[in-house]
């Protein structure tokens, strides 16, 4: 999956780079990138507007993949396990959430960045009251051994 | 000012070969040169229109133009706003009228460009700063370089149909790609696909449009009927017959739930029934199998030469008019009731009954849809080689030979109209238990009129297909030089021209002559097979109700001048006589026939005016009252008018 980018894709997550270091997001921070089209980000629990507090002090690690396609195709995006708990993140890090996907279905678009992208994925936490797995977790899990979250469409 | 994101970047990617939609034919289904392909209802008005996809385009074309006028906004607005609105301009007129803005937001036909900008915009894809002339906005204030739309319109094109509701990469942002957008960035082949995902769903959104659902078929249909949602038969310019409403097979006069619900007990039980009715039947004399690999239900057995029908296997003298019969291979009669049964011995029956009641119907549908399948073959036989050989033995140019086809393709056509009719008597006649007598009594009295319409409708269509099928293999086999007529259709087991008029291999001129009556029958016959399938078709649609009410009231004259006259009246004979024995005369008809019939080889050798469309139909036509009367008869028994005074032919 992670074959090199091309120039154009280089370029745009070069300048994203210098715009993630200048302006991080909130609860976020970029703890790998040394290979550009890999990085790993940390990203703390939100304190969360409702009750219960689910994740407030815990820390969880999201990969994120650039395909050479980038940023016409969505970046893979998955949490390192453990994976928070939550009805749209299964326990191997894969996540249910549109903008991650194209296609259909799909609700990314080129003009979306890693930083917008990991603004949603706080704001989901943010938004949970619901500390389950999704359904058909384990089934799930077992059939994408080692796959990408992209072959379930 | 730059070529790209103002309002003459959309003239100048209009340009070209592209080609404006600059095309002055009406949105309006207007009229064209077909639609009535069907074999039967040559006469009626046209009730679609099939499409190739370039009148499909240029249908396209003249929908956006008419509204491009109506509304004055671009192309690429009234292509997005017409998309939208699923083709229908009416509701688009009737909004846009409302409150234009509200149409533009829903759509997506934004007006936001800046009209002063800077030199230089960064490109919210790629991050890199280019001149605006080389950028491009959806009419937005959201500007990215000619790349990274070029990227984001081909993947949009790549993943489908949902390229036509493209909007502005920017997530928050409403704006329609438009097409003059799409058309400036894609290259050819995306190009290509974009226009055919257009056209696609111009057919698929509108209700009134229809793929033609062959395989291969990039033929499009215009239904023209006001009357959406109900069965419609359409004839693609491929060959395909369908039903407009379900897309099966088409179906006239049966409605599509009939169809469906037909199809559905066939695939349960045809199963069970496939054995009994296996490819072979042994001759009903003397047993020996016999293969039917024709269409035409009149057998005869290549081994002991006895003649019978394929479907009672009953002899085919007691099937034809000619030899004192009577058609009616198409009623299913109940099995003699006995008196003292017990109650276990009564459901055993009934059950037999209602299985036997099924396969009656099912056996007539299946062979009626064999029938028309081998006709179709063999239309394709003809046109292939046939044509050729017959044309150099007939000394006729193949223009001229085109009655045989048409022959061929009305038997194509009445087969499945039949077939169709056997499907709706199941259900249509279905015993209820638990209705009143008089609802009884109704029933009895349409099925009795139905099954006499069918009876008639069938016969010809038997005798129109024994012709085109077995008359005509003689001409197929005869040598251009006389004393060598083959010896009946070679290869089936069943064989042997049977009819009438036998060509004798006695000289040029009387192969010539035999010629002759051959096409002057063929033709007859093919019109008034027409005559009666319409006929079926029309009052089974009308309802079997009002059709006997009709003849209830005294006829009129027949509305004179038509060049038909005499085949409609035909028709219109036997519709009569089908009222009169729905009254109750039930007997009447078939046994007026048997006398006419049988008089009639007595007298008919001496009438010299006797047609060739007479000789084979058995009858008369009075002009003046359409009463069909026997060949010997000099005046018209009803209106007593003589032969002669009611017009020679």
């Amino acid at each position: 999956m992670s074959r090199t980018p091309t120039a154009v894709a280089q370029r745009r997550i070069q300048s994203e780079l210098r715009d993630w270091l200048q302006h991080p997001p909130d609860g976020c921070r970029l703890v790998q990138y040394d290979d550009l089209h890999t990085w790993i980000i940390e990203l703390q629990g939100p304190e969360s507007p409702c009750q219960p507090q689910l994740y407030t002090g815990e820390t969880f690690r999201l990969r994120i993949l650039f395909s050479e396609r980038y940023p016409l195709e969505p970046p893979e995006v998955t949490f390192v396990p453990p994976s928070p708990v939550h009805p749209h993140i299964y326990s191997n890090g894969h996540i249910c959430l549109d903008i991650l996907y194209d296609g259909h279905n799909g609700g990314w678009s080129p003009a979306l960045t890693i930083n917008k992208v990991a603004l949603s994925l706080r704001s989901m936490l943010a938004s949970n009251t619901d500390p389950r797995r999704p359904p058909g977790d384990a089934d799930y899990c077992a059939r994408m051994r080692g796959r990408s979250p992209k072959e379930t469409r | 000012m730059s070529d790209y994101g103002d309002s003459d970047y959309e003239e100048m990617s209009m340009g070209g070969d592209e080609g404006g939609y600059s095309d002055d034919e009406g949105f309006a289904y207007s009229d064209q040169e077909e639609g009535v392909a069907s074999p039967v209802a040559k006469s009626s008005k046209k009730t679609f229109i099939v499409l190739d996809s370039e009148e499909l385009r240029e249908r396209l074309k003249a929908a956006v133009v008419q509204v491009v006028d109506l509304l004055c906004i671009s192309d690429a607005e009234a292509t997005r706003a017409l998309r939208f609105y699923k083709w229908d301009l009416t509701k688009l007129q009737e909004d846009w009228f409302t409150d234009p803005d509200a149409v533009r937001q829903k759509v997506g036909l934004l007006d936001e460009q800046p009209s002063t900008r800077r030199k230089e915009e960064t490109c919210k894809i790629c991050f890199e700063s280019y001149p605006v002339a080389d950028m491009a906005s959806a009419r937005c204030k959201h500007y990215y370089c000619k790349d990274c739309w070029s990227g984001y319109v081909q993947t949009a094109i790549d993943s489908g149909p949902s390229c036509l509701d493209l909007r502005c990469p920017d997530p928050e942002c409403k704006a329609a790609v438009p097409r003059t957008v799409i058309m400036a960035v894609a290259d050819a082949a995306h190009k290509k696909r974009y226009e055919e995902f257009a056209v696609r769903s111009f057919v698929d959104d509108q209700r009134q449009l229809s793929w033609c659902p062959a395989p291969d078929c990039q033929h499009a249909v215009v239904s023209l009927s006001d009357r959406l949602g109900v069965a419609q038969d359409i004839f693609c310019r491929c060959g395909n017959a369908f039903c407009f409403n379900c897309k099966e097979e088409a179906h006239r006069p049966v409605d599509c739930e009939t169809v469906r619900k037909w199809m559905i007990k066939n695939s349960a039980e045809s199963e069970n029934l496939n054995w009994i009715l296996a490819n072979t039947k042994p001759c009903p004399k003397c047993t020996r199998p016999i293969e039917k690999n024709q269409g035409c239900m009149h057998m005869t057995c290549s081994q002991c030469r006895h003649e019978f029908c394929w479907l009672c296997q009953g002899p085919w003298a007691e099937h034809g008019e000619r030899t004192g019969g009577f058609y009616n291979c198409n009623r299913f009669k109940k099995a003699v009731e006995k008196g003292e049964v017990d109650e276990q011995e009564q459901k055993r029956q009934h059950a037999r009954q209602s299985l036997e009641r099924y396969m009656h119907y099912w056996q007539r549908w299946a062979e009626n849809d064999s029938s028309r399948k081998k006709a179709l073959q063999q239309v394709d036989k003809f046109r292939g080689e046939q044509q050729e050989v017959l044309s150099e033995r007939t000394a006729t140019p193949t223009s001229q030979l085109k009655f045989i086809v048409d022959a061929w393709m009305q038997v194509v056509h009445c087969r499945r109209i039949l077939k169709w009719t056997y499907a709706t008597a199941y259900y249509t006649f279905e015993e209820t238990s638990g209705a009143t007598k008089e609802y009884r009594e109704r029933m009895a009295q349409h099925q009795e009129f139905f099954e006499f319409n069918q009876g008639q409708a069938e016969h010809y269509l038997e005798k129109l297909h024994h012709k085109v099928e077995k008359d005509l293999s003689r001409f197929l086999k005869a040598k251009p030089q006389p004393g060598a007529e083959g010896d009946g259709a070679g290869g089936s087991g069943e064989a042997g021209p049977s009819g009438s008029g036998d060509a004798g291999p006695s000289g040029s001129r009387d192969q010539q002559a035999a010629w002759n009556t051959f096409r002057e029958q063929l033709i007859g016959l093919t019109d008034v097979t027409r005559i009666h399938f319409e006929k079926l078709v029309n009052e089974f649609e009308k309802g079997l109700d009002e059709a006997l009410k009709e003849y209830d009231a005294p006829m009129e004259d027949e509305d004179p001048g038509a060049s038909a006259a005499a085949e409609a009246a035909a028709a219109a004979e036997a519709a009569a006589a089908a009222a009169a024995a729905a009254k109750g005369k039930a007997a009447a008809a078939p046994s007026r026939r048997v006398t006419r019939s049988s008089k009639r080889r007595q007298s008919s050798q001496d009438d010299p005016e006797t047609t060739a469309l007479e000789e084979e139909t058995g009858f008369w036509q009075c002009r003046h009252c359409t009463y069909a009367n026997d060949l010997g008869d000099k005046v018209c028994s009803v209106c007593e008018q003589p032969r002669d005074a009611t017009g020679g032919r």
